[in-house]
């Protein structure tokens, strides 16, 4: 503790109005006195966010850091379990729901906690829930989550405590459905809100909602803070305070969480950040199974034409050739060292359906060059560059500016190509052009990288299928789409993963693209936190279980709010 | 005097008007969507095209141009795309810390300009004043976002002297409600100051330098040494009274230089201002955001100059004898 000197025993004669500066300054950052929390309830957490949140309101906001915090704010009828199996009802946790049953193959009944209050003291009810469904659904609302909820054909109440979801047809995923984009919302706060001023509504910038923390403060371009309710019905949570602390970048965020002035951050993304947080004695690692794919989709499609087959890419066989002339093992350990794998198709490691054994084309470049070659594509002057009818091999691949690994990839790749005979240039844009042109199809090949789901059956379907909204590469095959409508109807997991695999061999013999990159991530805790454990899919959902042994507490974690 | 005065208000007006033309044509022509994926989410294409009727993008653009100019004279800054709440409270929340940076940095930068400029006019062309002026010119050149990242890497992450940028400790300080707290935002201000205002401080030595050269020779401070008064006071009493003429200009002149460098300054130091929110719209194609923040700088920076202007006639009673035509 820092104690203002006396200024008559300075040990050198200091003019008067130095001494006095020092003494201002000495009282202006003298150290906080040891008091306040003491106990099992105290602490506060800060995690380095590098963003900031767009609004608080679930329905109308899918922002990553949104999401953390409002995940906090506000509860689901029930929630997925550590196994993240999201086919059948019998791995998910119950939240607001106590239990449920099934009345028929198509109307499910969920029974709300009695205990379950909002924030201001309200109950909460049956009536939230069909309110929260009629508020995701409402096409003024224009929630991104509304397309998700279309086999749900709607909600009502049967008394007081008792929700009624009724779907359009029977599928293995209809409870995840149910559950897992609801966040339940108190009716009787946002019933006035007219449904077309929802996306600035006031309510999420202090909402007011029924999970573990409550809202305390936003100050714009700094932080949000939440404090634990001491009444929450599921358990009082260990730490006291949990705060978001803004960054303009990850690098950023990562720093901050080392010196120690914020406590955890959910991804430490590329190997240099890994590194420097494994050096960072007061931070523990937590590995984790990513969300995230990366790959090099080639355009079937012309250049912004999405009516022509492209002249190089609307052929399978050059497909192929290409994806077998890449080396993904070298550029994986290469980019990223132990921390990803090189997925054996359209994966993320997060999906229960990873099988190491799919089939898939191997690296052979000696093969690649063959296949070429009987293409007709040939070096026919000697530069270097394969020609067919006094065209060269040539194309570009488009990259985000805003992604170092998937630069980093572009120019390994185009290394690659070249030493098979195949001049590439790169097109280095700004994150919103990239997207517009992937969206409009206006490229050759781009480095995509796609963060997934719990559940492969919408992000695999948005992604590849015919009709998926996502599908950049324009990959269409009837074969694939059937295998995934199959896949997402079979009612077992192992029968699901089966079928999973057979169509992910299918496009992996079309080649709409190499896929490059699967990583796990990691997260960096402080070390004095203890029972961290992190979900793969909602990295801060089990926040309330962690806690902060009593001796271990700092004078930040005691200090009042 | 006051004719000068309207015809200044009047063109800074239309500057204002024709910053606000020109950021409002180009955003809207830069490629990419303000309802676009993020780095982590695709954004369903139902969804895109609701928003973009609803915010009314899909109309022609004079005709939007219309509307906003139509609104703006009503005071409404329309509704930001990113931050889901009216541009003006989005600019409101940023203004205290810009103006925050901004001043601590306008005096770090005359402070110790002024103190340079003086010591190498009084050593001029000898050892001092070459070293000094090297070392100026050196600092002067550094791009502040490298010079920020240096300091914030020196003194932040290694020596730990100061915080890794924010504006406060969120635990310990979350508003000013002591001198503490204030000491707080002093200490995490500290980095991004000096920052801002050591590059400004070299130019400002240099104008400082230049300025007091030209009056140590002129006959009034001859007369004062002839008159016997000491050194000292000849140059900061006599001297450099009139010296700090131009300086008036200067800080009219800062407004800009400290405008555009706390947008990369605030973006290292994750300092919570203007410079950092416009940036964010930069990227996510946030219309009205930029085409409110660039309203709100242009017309700081137009006010700035006309304050200075004022200043300046107000000081030197030449200028407003010739009705401010200088």
């Amino acid at each position: 503790m820092l104690r203002a000197m006396p200024i008559t025993r300075l040990p050198v004669r200091l003019p008067a109005h130095v001494a006095l500066v020092g003494l201002v300054l000495v009282s202006l950052t003298g150290c906080e006195r040891r008091r306040g929390c003491a106990g099992d309830y105290c602490g506060t957490l800060v995690f380095a966010a590098a963003g900031e949140p767009d609004i608080l309101l679930p329905p109308v906001t899918q922002q990553q850091y949104a999401q953390d915090i409002f995940g906090q704010v506000f509860l689901k009828l029930a929630d997925l379990g550590l196994s993240q199996n999201t086919i059948g009802d019998e791995d998910f946790q119950p939240q607001l729901a106590e239990r449920w049953e099934w009345d028929d193959p198509l109307t499910l009944v969920f029974h709300l906690d009695p205990r379950a209050r909002w924030q201001d003291g309200q109950s909460v009810t049956a009536a939230d829930v069909a309110f929260t469904f009629d508020i995701y659904t409402d096409s003024l609302v224009n929630s991104p989550f509304r397309s998700s909820l279309r086999t749900i054909s709607a909600v009502t109440t049967r008394d007081s405590l008792t929700a009624v979801f009724r779907f359009h047809a029977r599928y293995p995923e209809m409870f995840y459905d149910a559950v897992n984009h609801l966040h339940i919302l108190p009716a009787h706060l946002l019933r006035p809100v007219p449904r077309s001023q929802w996306r600035s509504a006031a309510f999420g910038r202090a909402p007011v909602g029924d999970g573990p923390y409550r809202f305390v403060a936003w100050k714009a371009g700094e932080s949000v803070e939440l404090k634990a309710d001491s009444t929450f019905f599921l358990g009082r949570p260990h730490i006291r305070r949990l705060i978001w602390r803004f960054t303009p970048n990850l690098q950023v965020a990562v720093t901050q969480v080392i010196a120690g002035d914020a406590d955890a951050v959910e991804v430490l993304g590329p190997p240099d950040n890994v590194k420097r947080a494994q050096a960072a004695a007061n931070l523990a690692l937590y590995p984790y199974r990513g969300e995230l794919y990366g790959f090099l989709a080639f355009n079937l499609s012309t250049n912004g034409d999405t009516t022509k087959p492209h002249p190089l890419f609307g052929d399978r066989q050059l497909r192929r050739a290409l994806t077998m002339a890449v080396d993904r093992e070298g550029l994986r350990k290469s980019v990223w060292g132990d921390l990803a794998q090189v997925p054996p198709g359209p994966l993320a490691r997060l999906w229960s359906i990873w099988d190491p054994e799919t089939r898939q084309l191997p690296y052979d470049t000696a093969q690649a060059a063959r296949m070429l070659t009987w293409l007709g594509w040939r070096d026919s002057n000697g530069d270097g560059i394969r020609d067919r009818d006094g065209q060269p091999l040539a194309f570009r691949i488009l990259v985000p500016t805003t992604s170092a690994l998937r630069r980093q990839y572009a120019v390994l790749l185009q290394e690659q190509f070249r030493r098979i005979g195949a001049d590439v240039q790169l097109d280095e844009v700004e994150f919103g052009v990239f997207d517009g042109r992937t969206q409009a199809g206006r490229f050759d090949a781009a480095v995509i990288a796609r963060q997934a789901d719990p559940t492969p059956t919408s992000s695999l379907a948005q992604v590849w299928t015919t009709a998926g909204r996502s599908n950049a590469g324009r990959y269409a095959s009837p074969v694939f789409d059937r295998l995934v409508d199959q896949a997402s109807a079979a009612p077992r997991r192992d029968a699901a993963k089966a079928l999973w695999r057979r169509a992910i061999e299918t496009l992996n013999q079309d080649a709409p693209a190499v896929f490059l990159y699967a990583p796990d991530n990691m997260a960096a805790v402080n070390r004095r936190v203890t029972g961290v454990v992190i979900r793969p899919d909602d990295y801060w959902a089990l926040v309330r279980t962690w806690r902060i042994p009593a001796d271990q507490l700092t004078d930040r974690d005691r200090a009042e709010p | 005097m006051t004719a000068w005065l309207v015809r200044r208000l009047a063109a800074a007006i239309a500057i204002v008007f024709a910053v606000v033309t020109i950021t409002f044509v180009l955003i809207h022509l830069a490629p990419g969507t303000p309802f676009g994926a993020d780095e982590q989410h695709q954004q369903d294409p139902e969804v895109i095209a609701r928003l973009v009727r609803q915010f009314g993008l899909d109309q022609p653009l004079p005709v939007q141009y219309v509307l906003y100019l139509r609104n703006l004279l009503r005071g409404e800054l329309g509704q930001s795309f990113s931050q889901h709440r009216p541009v003006a409270d989005a600019i409101a929340d940023t203004i205290p810390p810009t103006l925050t940076l901004a001043g601590a940095a306008l005096v770090v930068d005359f402070a110790i300009g002024l103190a340079l400029g003086v010591y190498q006019a009084v050593r001029a062309r000898r050892f001092g004043d070459v070293v000094l002026g090297n070392v100026a010119l050196f600092f002067h050149s550094l791009p502040t976002f490298w010079l920020g990242l240096v300091l914030l890497l020196v003194f932040g992450q290694w020596l730990h002297v100061f915080p890794v940028g924010g504006m406060r400790d969120p635990v310990l300080c979350p508003s000013v409600t002591s001198a503490r707290c204030l000491g707080d935002v002093l200490w995490h201000l500290a980095l991004p100051a000096l920052t801002l205002g050591l590059v400004g401080a070299a130019g400002t030595a240099r104008y400082q330098r230049a300025a007091m050269l030209e009056v140590v020779g002129q006959d009034y401070v001859r007369t004062a040494r002839a008159k016997g008064l000491r050194e000292r006071r000849v140059l900061l009493v006599h001297a450099l009274r009139n010296a700090l003429l131009p300086f008036i200009t200067l800080i009219g002149l800062a407004f800009p230089f400290l405008l555009t460098g706390a947008v990369l300054v605030e973006t290292v130091f994750a300092w919570p201002g203007m410079g950092r929110l416009s940036v964010g719209a930069i990227f996510q194609r946030d219309y009205p955001l930029v085409t409110g923040a660039a309203l709100v700088a242009s017309g700081v920076v137009v006010l700035g100059s006309v304050l200075a202007d004022v200043l300046y006639a107000v000081a030197d009673p030449r200028i407003r004898a010739s009705g401010g035509s200088t």
